[in-house]
């Protein structure tokens, strides 16, 4: 029983690591600045410009590129 | 030995079963911005829409203006609209009650504990309650044009009698 009891007791302490959060619980992940996107537009034109200049190495799965018309 | 129990408690907690149609509601209690208590066990014999909510959630704010026409049209015929709040900030929940003018009864449950108690597939998430207080209408989520399905759930629990 002894030997047992850290482990377990660590088991229980850290359930609350892995548990995912509820939909209820996403108050602070809801707030804007917590997007991995703040900004759809700025998002998009760097996206552009990204597999334009890094068409080459096949980035966004496209292969080509350099031209940023696409 | 102890450690069976401990167990059991893990895999419980990590299967709270969520309340689904069919299923008698939990019984829980708490009380409105008013102070005055709100029982679901003392609602039986009325249709009850209880809609989780809260003011990060955009849907829920947009749900919240349709479910105060609901409550005022249909009160007289047998209809308690219910709202549990769930944001930690109670200002933040009390601006956005004043934005969309709900003014039915909302139960501030910043704890999450109705929330787990019926186990939310999402936010908001709405039930219709019948007069036994048996679940029988889920609204997980919420679209312009789900008034309908909502009206007629709620529609169907006022014709029956308790």
């Amino acid at each position: 029983m002894k030997p047992l009891a850290a482990p377990l007791l660590a088991a229980l302490l850290l359930a609350g690591c892995a548990a995912p959060v509820k939909p209820w619980q996403r108050e602070l992940l809801a707030r804007p600045e917590m997007a991995l996107e703040g900004d759809a537009l700025a998002a998009a034109q760097r996206k552009q410009t990204e597999f334009s200049k890094e068409g080459s190495s096949g980035d966004t799965a496209l292969a080509g590129g350099g031209c940023g018309c696409n | 030995m102890i450690r069976t129990p401990l167990w059991a408690a893990l895999l419980f907690a990590a299967s709270a079963s969520a309340a689904t149609v069919g299923q008698p509601a939990p019984a829980l209690a708490g009380t409105d911005a008013g102070g005055a208590a709100v029982k679901l066990a003392d609602l039986r014999g009325r249709v009850v829409y209880l809609d989780f909510w809260a003011s990060w959630c955009a849907p829920c704010l947009q749900a919240l203006p349709h479910y105060q026409s609901l409550a005022r049209e249909l009160e007289p015929r047998g209809l308690t609209v219910i709202g549990v709040n769930l944001d930690r900030d109670r200002a933040l929940a009390d601006r956005a009650l004043k934005r969309t003018g709900a003014s039915f009864p909302v139960v501030f449950d910043p704890a999450g504990r109705w929330a787990q108690a019926f186990a939310l597939p999402a936010m908001p998430t709405s039930y219709v309650i019948d007069r036994s207080g048996t679940i029988r209408h889920v609204q997980s989520g919420f679209r312009a044009g789900d008034e309908a399905a909502i009206r007629a759930a709620i529609e169907a629990a006022l014709k029956e009698t308790p």
